[in-house]
């Protein structure tokens, strides 16, 4: 009998465990996270996917904003995974080191933009209730050290990704293949026109 | 009489699969209830495919005649009514499934926030028995409905009405972006945030209530207790090997974060590692998804064949670069 009490106790107590946690993130993150997401889904509706194309390979041209503003706004507008629809707009040398900038960047994303990256949230909001829950005075600047410490990371992988992917198509022996992507790149051989997917 | 097909696809924010519409004599009017007047929509329905278009505010169609409606309702009245007489809808509006009607909303007669630009000619499918004079008289019936629709916009355009129209029109899309958008958000909260979350409840519910947590936290804490530590973490992670079989879908990332997370709530983690932290446990991020993220962008296989081993030595080198770029920046947080 001693048993069945024992068993019976602990199976409901794990189950209020997980219940209580359920109902501490229902109440905390969701309400606020269905406003944002509104907010968001409008705004980008608004602006138009014909805009953000115009701006994203305005960006495309230089270094510093290919691997900073260009996959800031892919992430944000696109959402994760169709940001890396993008990277279409680039020569292919460059295609490694824009996925790796943009793909960086979805977790810093959602401490502000949570719809960017809504499937994978925990990554910010597990490591942040803790702060929210002991210190919540410092989650704002969190969310802000996150936010531009990603920023940062992002571009130094953008670099970094770009150099190794030369060393590789030269150790390689691609530089023939990569020189005959670059002139179908320079004739205007931008590949596909389709775009789709995201939140647009 | 002729008449083509056109092909009215989805516009931005839009909901359906798109229609192809064929006017028939006895089925050959475009019917606009938006409000007051022919919308452009309607009259490029119109005029691409011989059909006659009708202000449906002002006149009263017989429903077997209606080739089409053009509604421009994000709600949830108009939108249902025409689908539930089986009438194809046009909505100019984003709209989407919703309301008592909702069932009746199909995308084989429905599509929504469609413009001007959505409404093409269906190629290959016009009707093959016209003749010429047929043609002329299509014609005439397009120049006739040109210069009716001129009249009309023009009785729009002008005095009070006409601005209470276009001023009703402005709300009218950002209200019912708006309604669209929180249903689209309800939506995703629905099928990928609230079961995740409902996963991760039972996970944390289980590893807290046996034990299990404190058990990992001893394993991780004294890693993550210290910038060493976090360093140590980020290379591990960031290992060509190991990284991509960490990334998929952030789930390790994400069930260590929540972990992580107690532990800074219970003290056992200075709030200071916080920011690291969060970069020491993503250092694998996106590593598992290099060759369909670099496929999405339209790259070449020798782009894919080089960029993957690229993008992972990389990694090896900025997983723990981030960490100790983020660990200098947490000195901000104190």
């Amino acid at each position: 009998m001693d048993a069945i009490t024992w068993f019976a106790t602990n199976f409901i107590g794990l189950f209020n465990e997980a219940a209580k946690s359920l109902m501490g993130l229902i109440t905390g993150i969701l309400p606020l996270l269905l406003v944002l997401l509104t907010a968001m889904y409008a705004v980008t509706t608004w602006i138009g996917e014909d805009r953000v194309t115009r701006a994203i390979q305005w960006a495309g041209k230089y270094a510093i904003t290919r691997y900073s503003i260009m996959p800031i706004l892919s992430v944000i507008i696109l959402t994760n995974p169709m940001a890396y629809t993008f990277g279409r707009f680039l020569p292919e040398k460059y295609k490694p080191a824009f996925y790796d900038s943009a793909v960086s960047f979805v977790h810093p994303v959602t401490a502000f933009f949570p719809h960017a990256n809504a499937g994978e949230l925990f990554v910010w909001v597990g490591v942040s209730a803790g702060v929210l829950k002991i210190a919540p005075d410092k989650y704002p600047t969190l969310a802000a050290l996150y936010f531009m410490t990603g920023i940062v990371v992002i571009i130094i992988r953008g670099y970094a990704t770009q150099w190794i992917t030369r060393v590789m198509i030269n150790r390689g022996g691609h530089q023939e293949t990569f020189r005959r992507f670059d002139e179908m790149y320079e004739a205007g051989h931008i590949q596909g026109a389709k775009t789709e997917g995201g939140v647009l | 009489m002729t008449y083509s097909a056109v092909k009215i696809s989805k516009g931005r924010g839009g909901w359906g699969s798109g229609l192809t519409l064929l006017p028939t004599d006895e089925n050959n009017i475009v019917i606009s209830v938006t409000g007051g007047g022919i919308h452009p929509v309607a009259a490029k329905i119109a005029e691409l495919s011989g059909a006659e278009v009708v202000d449906g505010f002002t006149n009263n169609v017989p429903d077997a005649k209606i080739l089409c409606a053009v509604i421009n309702c994000g709600g949830t009245a108009r939108i249902g009514v025409y689908p539930k007489k089986r009438i194809p809808t046009v909505d100019v509006y984003p709209g989407e499934p919703g309301g008592p009607l909702a069932q009746f909303i199909t995308d084989d007669i429905f599509v929504s926030a469609v413009t001007p630009a959505e409404v093409t000619v269906a190629v290959g499918a016009t009707v093959p028995a016209a003749a010429p004079a047929a043609t002329l008289s299509a014609e005439e019936t397009a120049a006739a409905y040109k210069a009716d629709a001129a009249r009309k916009a023009a009785a729009r355009g002008t005095g009070f009405s006409g601005f209470v129209v276009g001023f009703g029109n402005g709300i009218g899309y950002l209200i019912n972006t708006l309604l669209s958008s929180g249903r689209q958000a309800v939506k995703l909260t629905l099928n990928t945030i609230i079961p995740f979350m409902a996963y991760v409840s039972l996970l944390i519910g289980i590893v807290t209530y046996t034990g299990l947590a404190t058990w990992i936290a001893n394993l991780v804490s004294p890693l993550a207790s210290n910038p060493i530590g976090l360093i140590l973490l980020g290379v591990i992670v960031g290992l060509p090997f190991l990284s991509p079989i960490l990334g998929p879908g952030a789930a390790i990332a994400q069930v260590i974060g929540v972990l992580m997370g107690t532990q800074i709530a219970s003290g056992a983690i200075p709030v200071q590692y916080a920011l690291p932290t969060l970069f020491a446990i993503d250092g694998q991020v996106g590593c598992d998804f290099v060759p369909v993220g670099l496929s999405l962008g339209e790259a070449e296989p020798e782009t894919v064949s080089v960029g993957v081993p690229a993008v992972l030595f990389s990694r090896q080198i900025t997983s723990p670069l981030s960490v100790i770029i983020a660990y200098g920046a947490s000195f901000l947080l104190i």
